[in-house]
């Protein structure tokens, strides 16, 4: 992305992040929602967009910098179009989510999290997702995939725009 | 999603079968929502008694008293205060609080404004995990619904009570299911636990009195309101009444979420509800209420009663009821080692011996890949879980202790045996 171009929500999000602001009886509380929305438009979360939030809701950049590098799914590295979680807690590594990891890693070139060379996906060790009755399970992007081996997995990640 | 839930006619899951119940309209053809008008002409105080007679128990995994928590909350209804569902569900094996709301989110909103009345909370939200995004959605959708009917908002019925209720989601990290945890994400700080006391009931979100329960327990609340704290009582045991639900997965051959009378052996819960274990195999262990609660070894197992009391005395704990069955082909050492490689990732880092002593019980575990490992690290293990148990603000480093003290206490001979033993490759 330029620099030159301009960094803010879209208008719709602009109007989301103000109904956001009515939620909440302290500006702060509206954070995490807002990075959510930020990381959807935008892809993930770099400085000049840190920036930008920190001017438009009045808190101090490194507190923004320190919460998106708190939670697993805020990301201040650059990641794919598509995220791929794979769930190597205990009922999932019980039935393969690891070698699934390990062989997604392996099929699509990358490493964790680094997006594929066609920019195209980002893939995500993650703990329990909370699906361990669908082990090995996975998420692409926010849909569960269930029951799965690593053909399927590709087969599917495949799909993804 | 595998649907293996039973149907019989408990309190959580009764609406379970209803196609569409996530509609608010077929809800409450189905009686939903009936509850919850007739509690508004109760006195808030006779429902917390109600509550606190049913016996109903923190279903989030600590156990302690719903009703006698309410009891801790300011009784100054013009008071600013909150109400926080605790739908974060990370405890690992758990899966029920999802299962619970994706099908049926009304259930949920109609105990929370049960208890917004009751407890004159204001405002409500429902923290859910960043993962569970649908499942965000599906309680969005219903909160919309329940406003639309004047269930929500400004004057609730005409009985001159606001409630507003809203979802806030989550961003990945188990220790915001930890209520203070929740509080700090809440309030858009990373997810650190705060030093307790004060308990968030009296100082919570925002400095003000905040109610955490969890998704279960609130859920729970529209069905003893209805038929009453005795007739919850008829399941379960004295201590420890009332229905649960189990998140079963690992090696059976139906996994899914079932709600049973608490005190339902394990034993009944592996064999019928979840058709035994696979593949005909022989039981090994039971983690019993999630991966922070001691293993059972296979005869232990076959005999424990799932409820409170009878899971504590056998060394381990009921948690949130997330149950994970190991079979015979299991390897207890890559089960600790999953274990632990969890608890490191998930210490908040403000506490030194959860941020150390989680990582250096990994480091000690995985000492046999880089050739170094010896019979005597087992000990050292144990020795290094004892010493972070009680130490910190919150729970995360005895829950790493726990299960890893626990493990050791059962299969100390087969993980002196994985330590020692050279890794294939």
């Amino acid at each position: 992305m330029s620099k030159l171009e301009k960094i803010e929500f879209t208008a719709e999000n602009l109007a989301r992040y103000k109904e956001y602001l009515t939620r909440y009886d302290d500006i702060e509380s509206a954070l995490l929602p807002t990075l959510h929305l930020a990381q959807e438009q935008f892809g993930w979360l770099p400085d000049h967009i840190v920036k930008y939030l920190a001017e438009l809701m009045g808190i101090p950049e490194i507190h923004i910098k320190e919460v998106i590098s708190f939670y697993d799914m805020l990301y201040d590295t650059p990641v794919g179009r598509n995220i791929v979680h794979v769930c190597t807690n205990i009922t999932c590594s019980m039935f393969g989510g690891r070698e699934i990891y390990q062989g997604l890693l392996k099929h699509y070139e990358t490493d964790f999290l680094t997006p594929t060379r066609d920019g195209r996906i980002s893939i995500q060790k993650m703990e329990c997702l909370g699906a361990c009755e669908i082990a090995p399970c996975m998420r692409l992007n926010n849909d569960f995939l269930g029951n799965v081996d690593l053909q399927t997995a590709i087969h599917k990640i495949d799909e993804l725009p | 999603m595998k649907d293996s839930a039973n149907y019989k006619d408990y309190a959580l899951l009764s609406y379970h079968h209803i196609p569409g119940v996530h509609n608010l309209e077929i809800f409450e053809r189905a009686g939903g929502y009936e509850t919850m008008k007739a509690c508004f002409d109760k006195d808030p105080e006779a429902i917390k008694e109600e509550v606190k007679q049913s016996g109903l128990r923190g279903r989030g995994g600590a156990g302690f008293s719903t009703g006698v928590k309410w009891g801790f909350f300011t009784k100054d209804r013009s008071a600013i205060k909150y109400l926080l569902c605790n739908a974060d569900e990370s405890e690992p094996g758990t899966f029920k609080d999802r299962y619970l709301v994706e099908k049926n989110p009304h259930i949920l909103i109609e105990g929370m404004i049960i208890s917004a009345w009751a407890l004159g909370t204001q405002k409500g939200y429902i923290y859910i995990r960043g993962e569970f995004y649908h499942q965000a959605m599906i309680l969005e959708k219903a909160i919309k619904e329940a406003y639309a009917n004047g269930y929500l908002g400004k004057n609730i019925l005409g009985k001159g009570f606001d409630f507003d209720l809203y979802v806030h989601r989550g961003a990945g990290a188990y220790i915001c299911g930890e209520e203070t945890g929740m509080i700090s994400s809440l309030e858009g700080k990373k997810g650190q636990p705060k030093l307790k006391p004060p308990f968030p009931a009296i100082k919570g979100y925002r400095g003000l009195p905040t109610m955490v329960n969890n998704v279960e327990s609130l859920a729970a609340i529209p069905w003893i309101m209805k038929f009453g704290a005795n007739a919850y009582k008829q399941w379960g045991t004295e201590k420890s009444p009332g229905t649960k639900l189990f998140s079963i997965s690992g090696d059976v051959n139906k996994p899914g979420v079932i709600e049973v009378p608490l005190s339902t052996t394990l034993k009944e819960i592996i064999e019928v509800h979840c058709g035994g274990v696979r593949n005909g195999n022989k039981l090994k262990a039971v983690i019993p209420g999630g991966s922070s609660a001691p293993i059972f070894n296979a005869e232990d197992s076959l005999i424990v009663k799932m409820d409170y009391e009878d899971v504590a005395a056998k060394g381990s704990m009921l948690g949130s009821g997330a149950i994970i069955v190991l079979d015979e082909t299991r390897n207890m050492g890559e089960v600790l080692k999953w274990t632990l490689e969890f608890y490191h990732h998930e210490s908040c880092g403000q506490c030194t011996p959860c941020r150390e002593g989680t990582g250096w019980m990994e480091k000690i575990l995985k000492r046999k890949e880089i050739g170094v490992a010896k019979k005597s690290d087992i000990e050292l293990l144990d020795k290094t879980a004892a010493s972070m148990r009680g130490q910190t603000i919150c729970a995360l480093a005895d829950a790493a202790a726990m299960p890893t003290q626990g493990m050791i206490k059962v299969f100390r001979n087969e993980l002196e045996q994985y330590v020692t033993t050279v890794a294939k490759k």
